[in-house]
């Protein structure tokens, strides 16, 4: 009887290891494990069996059961993980087709110019005044101490409206009115973005509108050294850093002393390239201590008080850090030029 | 201005230093050098005689042999083809290895025949061609019968041996446009003496004169005037001549050219009368004429009130300080002449130059101003001129009107100011010695300086003027950089600083990119805009039609980039500008949106999203949502405003708070067709409203604990009915358990009535303190779905 036992667990253990998947698997595993299965039709015959043998043929078909179940499980993992692999295998796709496109935006270039001029200077304390565009010659030139017949007035400069409105020509504008609405009052220390407007014919390097940011900080003991400091910082905030800065006398109406200032070329580490024409230096903004007049005029005691202003162009930061070569690029809106400025820098 | 190299060493010794040097010493002290260039060029010129010249048969070649030298051995053959070449001529020869601005002169044959070397033309040397007459560019240059043979400097001998330095002069520095305060200057920050010629009082001399000059006008103040009453006119000394070129002026007589060289010297714009042509010996200065000037070229100049005047006997005869009489010229029969010399009022003059278009030497002089000392120190250096190189005689008293008004000016300093504003440490030598060669004659008195200003510095006013010729003079690069000590002040940006930014980025975030267009805009533009702030406002002056107004309203301006864009071939052309509206009286900022082909476009994984109406609401409304605002405070409703700018149907008005903010949609195929554009999906936003309206605060709700269920449900209503009037009973219905309301399909064509649309929505019911029940969800849904019946007349579905 017990070769019996021995022939069904050798069937069955032949079928396990034949079987190719888990269909044919489970076939076998009904076959000879199911209610009907061969090893139960063993357990029927037992009682054909003498009394005494009964429990040895018992514990014999019992073994039988574990080590064929065993061996189904582990042939049931097997083919689970051929299974698998192959329906990974199914699953190949072409990696190198492109991803999703994702559309990113862009801030305008002037913009981006402007909010870092803004995120350095308002880190330092400074705020960010607002003033209008069209503007009264009062806060223009008048305030800023350019009288009627100063020649920066000419009306070729200048987009006039009628006789005291104009499109700002520069954002000092800004300055007087906050140097005004301070009655007095310092600290001062602020920027002063936006648009401006000149009569210029559109060239490469003329534009009738473009955007100015200037600075203004008044108090006691502020001093010119105080205003290289400052650029110096910005300079190397703007164009990285081991940036100086050099002042050459200039002459504005609302500064004096005025200044010209340069910045050691960021391309060519001051050495002479073709960006600095071969200078190491570059000219980048105006800048000087607020004139006694204009502070006077705006009800400061120019005697206990003193300020410095700076002014930059933010086309010509622009187009210095990102060697852009033609000023209208700005206000043409290219979308491939605009895109130019989707990244991170 | 043109500074002569050479002509300034009239004045300062400036041997040791060279052009370039004597540039950067300039720039460095604010007197801006752009350019430097020698008058002419030329190494390996010889002066030569022409000893033998024959024409070369069926060309314009001659043949020459020439001699370069005192040895009968100093000969050579060159072919020249100027048409004046000719047997005796002195000329200029360049040998072989002369290198001239146009390349190195080498010998080669022409036309076979042996030539070593060439013979110059002026303008072959580098000069520029306005300074010289026609015969010295189109033939070679004839020297005169006397020039040395052998002679290798030949631009000395010419007297072209000078550099041109090309100074931008600053407004305030007008005075360094005179070559002597310019020398004063150069002294100053050279650390050098100046000479100046011996011509003090050279005016004081003469015999009574019957000459009166007056004015009537109060922008003439000082008047001199001088006869003299024989003069010798002829050509001038070469070296005034060559001065006059370096400062880029033509010789035209002695007498002329005096005047122009002491305009030069002094800053002070002279005009020279032909005495004999003056119908009276009187001359009147008037500015209450307007009538019509013919020159004698035959252009017409209108004279209006105000322009000042010269005239004689009634009769005007110039435009005073601007344009002298043409009949009163000097010429070669001159005997006689007037001199004038005067104070005209440089607001007056800029303004009649410009209107008139005559921007000349003088009328720019005076229009910048001169120092009220100049006009005695050019009558005294004319006269002495003229009697030195123009055989001035018969010389009458100077005449004069008025006085020269001067006034000297004195500035204190301190020292110790002086330091505190520049953040300096200069002691008192260090100052009183930059002041000492300015020429300000400081006294010290303890801490205290006083500056007599001398009179030619008249942009020298007040003590930060003194600190800024204190750090010029000594030099800008001993300046420390340091920031400013102060109080500690907070920098942050306002609500609309804050709200700009916050939009940028979140546009910015939908794949928008950002423009910047012109404020300035046409006649049409302004007239077709939408959303005018108000009446535009009109340049009084505009540089041309296409800039005429400026705008009341973006939308032109953006549609004219997507337009750009689009016939560049740039697809998807996604845009937004932030930006002020102005109009009569009001500004706003604004923000508009252009959305042009996809706002996804990636056909390969089947993601693509055309821009339309649903497009631009969505980002309106997440916008809006993040600034703070909830649905229930934005209004979206039909467009009944504008429907010549945007699609009747498929366009809204957007309100916040009931406060509207502007419009946004589709725009009307016909508007678009303008812009050669199709569907363009175009919003204009005020974000002056966005700003003034209070957000509301983020605040923390707590979770949910309590399950959700959803229920879907699908109708067909009349295609009138909104899904927001359906929303809204659905809420109304709920109330509390209806947490949200969301329309996931809207169907009309096939299998759907026509005139009529399915569309189906899921309700989330939840409740926040307990978990629902079925059927307590099933009373409120079948409450909704009767109510739903009712007012909308819906047919339900499931």
């Amino acid at each position: 009887m017990s070769d019996k036992v021995m022939q069904v667990q050798q069937e069955a253990l032949d079928a396990i290891e034949q079987a190719s998947n888990l269909e044919q698997l489970q076939q076998v595993k009904i076959q000879y494990l199911g209610k009907k299965g061969s090893i139960q039709g063993l357990m029927s015959e037992m009682k054909a069996l003498p009394k005494e043998e009964k429990p040895a043929f018992g514990q014999k078909v019992n073994e039988c059961k574990d080590i064929v179940t065993k061996a189904l499980e582990s042939k049931e993992e097997v083919l689970k993980i051929a299974a698998l692999s192959s329906q990974l295998e199914e699953e190949k796709i072409d990696i190198t087709l492109p991803g999703n496109k994702h559309i990113l935006g862009t801030t305008h270039p002037l913009y981006m110019i402007q909010q870092e001029i803004e995120d350095l200077f308002l880190s330092m304390g400074y705020k960010v005044a607002e003033g209008p565009e069209v503007e009264q010659d009062y806060y223009n030139f008048e305030l800023a101490n350019t009288p009627k017949d100063h020649p920066a007035r000419d009306m070729q400069d200048t987009f006039y409206i009628d006789v005291n409105t104009l499109l700002r020509t520069h954002t000092t504008a800004m300055q007087m009115r906050e140097l005004e609405k301070a009655k007095g009052q310092v600290p001062i220390k602020l920027i002063c973005p936006g648009k401006v407007y000149r009569r210029d014919d559109d060239d490469a390097t003329h534009s009738h509108q473009f955007m100015q940011c200037e600075g203004l900080v008044v108090g006691e003991n502020i001093t010119l050294a105080d205003l290289k400091g400052t650029l110096e910082y910005m300079a190397n905030a703007m164009f990285g850093q081991g940036r100086t800065v050099r002042f050459r006398p200039s002459y504005f109406p609302f500064t004096e002393p005025s200044v010209e200032v340069d910045v050691s070329c960021p391309f060519c580490n001051g050495k002479g390239c073709k960006v600095c024409k071969g200078s190491g230096w570059i000219e980048i903004l105006g800048a000087g201590m607020v004139h006694p007049h204009v502070l006077e005029m705006n009800g400061f005691d120019a005697k206990k008080y003193s300020g410095f202003a700076f002014g930059v162009g933010l086309e010509r930061v622009a187009m210095l850090k990102y060697g852009i070569d033609d000023i209208r690029n700005f206000y043409t809106n290219d979308v491939r030029f605009l895109k130019t400025f989707d990244r991170f820098d | 201005m043109r500074l002569s190299y050479k002509w300034l060493q009239e004045y300062v010794d400036l041997k040791d230093i060279t052009p370039q040097q004597l540039a950067n010493a300039l720039t460095t002290a604010g007197l801006e050098v752009e350019g430097i260039e020698p008058m002419a060029q030329g190494t390996g010129l010889v002066i030569a005689e022409v000893i033998e010249c024959e024409d070369i048969s069926d060309t314009h070649l001659h043949r020459t042999i020439v001699r370069y030298g005192n040895s009968d051995a100093d000969t050579t053959q060159i072919v020249c083809g100027a048409p004046n070449c000719r047997l005796g001529l002195k000329v200029i020869a360049a040998l072989p290895g002369a290198v001239l601005p146009g390349g190195t002169i080498q010998a080669k044959p022409l036309h076979g025949i042996e030539s070593n070397g060439m013979l110059c033309s002026m303008a072959e040397l580098g000069v520029d061609k306005k300074y010289l007459e026609e015969r010295q560019w189109t033939g070679i240059e004839e020297l005169p019968v006397d020039a040395p043979i052998g002679e290798k400097d030949v631009l000395g001998y010419l007297g072209f041996d000078d550099t041109i330095l090309d100074v931008s002069l600053t407004p305030n520095r007008a005075d360094c446009s005179s070559m002597w305060n310019m020398a004063k200057e150069v002294g100053a920050i050279l650390h050098r003496q100046v000479k100046w010629p011996d011509y003090v009082g050279k005016s004081d001399v003469g015999t009574p004169s019957q000459f009166k000059v007056q004015s009537l006008s109060d922008k003439c103040d000082y008047y001199l005037g001088k006869v003299v009453n024989h003069v010798k006119v002829g050509p001038s000394p070469k070296w005034m001549v060559n001065y006059l070129h370096a400062a880029g002026m033509n010789s035209i007589n002695n007498v002329v050219d005096i005047s122009n060289f002491v305009m030069l010297e002094t800053g002070q714009p002279l005009h020279y009368y032909n005495l004999a042509k003056l119908p009276s010996k009187e001359i009147t200065v008037v500015d209450d004429q307007a009538l019509t000037m013919t020159a004698l070229d035959g252009q017409e100049f209108a004279i209006e009130k105000g322009d000042l005047l010269i005239t004689t006997n009634h009769e005007v005869t110039g435009i005073a300080g601007i344009m002298g009489g043409e009949e009163s010229m000097i010429d070669e029969t001159t005997e006689g002449i007037f001199i004038e010399a005067a104070h005209f009022n440089k607001t007056s003059i800029r303004k009649t130059s410009i209107r008139l278009n005559l921007i000349t030497e003088a009328a720019q002089r005076f229009t910048k101003g001169i120092e009220s000392l100049a006009t005695k120190k050019a009558i005294d250096r004319s006269i002495q001129l003229l009697q030195e190189y123009a055989s001035a005689d018969d010389i009458e008293e100077t005449v004069s009107y008025g006085n020269d008004g001067y006034q000297p000016v004195v500035v204190k300093e301190t020292l110790s100011h002086c330091n505190a504003l520049l953040g300096t440490a200069f002691t008192m030598e260090q100052v009183k010695e930059a002041l000492t060669w300015l020429n300000f004659q400081p006294e010290v008195n303890g801490d205290e300086i006083t500056c007599h200003i001398p009179s030619y510095r008249t942009d020298i006013e007040v003590p930060a003027d003194i600190d800024e010729e204190i750090i010029r003079l000594i030099g800008f690069d001993t300046l420390k950089a340091t920031l400013p000590v102060m109080n500690t002040t907070v920098g942050q940006l306002s609500p609309l600083q804050g709200l700009r930014r916050m939009t940028r980025e979140t546009f910015k975030s939908y794949g928008l990119n950002e423009i910047v267009t012109y404020t300035l805009i046409s006649k049409e533009e302004m007239e077709t805009t939408a959303l005018p702030l108000g009446r535009a406002i009109e340049l009084a002056m505009p540089m041309s039609e296409n800039r005429r107004y400026v705008r009341a309203g973006l939308i032109n301006s953006v549609l004219a980039s997507v337009q750009y864009n689009e016939a560049h071939q740039n697809s998807d052309n996604l845009l937004f500008e932030i930006s002020k509206v102005h109009a009569e009286g009001k500004e706003e900022e604004r923000l508009a949106v252009a959305l042009d082909g996809n706002v996804q476009n990636d056909v390969l994984h089947k993601l693509s999203e055309p821009a339309d109406f649903y497009a631009m609401k969505g980002m309106l409304m997440t916008w809006l949502n993040r600034c703070g605002f909830n649905d229930a405070r934005i209004t979206v409703r039909p467009n009944t405003t504008d429907v010549e700018h945007f699609h009747p149907y498929r366009s809204a008005e957007i309100l916040l708070d009931r406060k509207p903010l502007g419009l946004f949609g589709e725009l009307h195929p016909s508007y678009a067709k303008k812009f050669d554009l199709k569907r363009v999906i175009y919003a204009e936003i005020s974000l002056s409203t966005v700003n003034d309206i209070t957000a509301s605060k983020v605040k923390f709700v707590p979770l949910d604990r309590y399950p959700s269920i959803a229920r879907d449900i699908a109708l067909v209503v009349d295609r009138d009915v909104t899904a927001e009037e359906i929303t809204k009973v659905i809420n109304n219905t709920g109330k509390k358990l209806v947490r949200s309301t969301e329309v996931f399909d809207v169907y009309q064509g096939e299998h759907v009535e026509a005139g009529k649309k399915s569309i189906a929505l899921r309700i989330t019911y939840q409740a926040s303190d307990h978990t629902l029940n079925d059927e307590e969800v099933r009373t409120v849904h079948d409450a909704i779905l009767d109510k739903i019946k009712e007012k909308v007349s819906a047919d339900l579905r499931s």
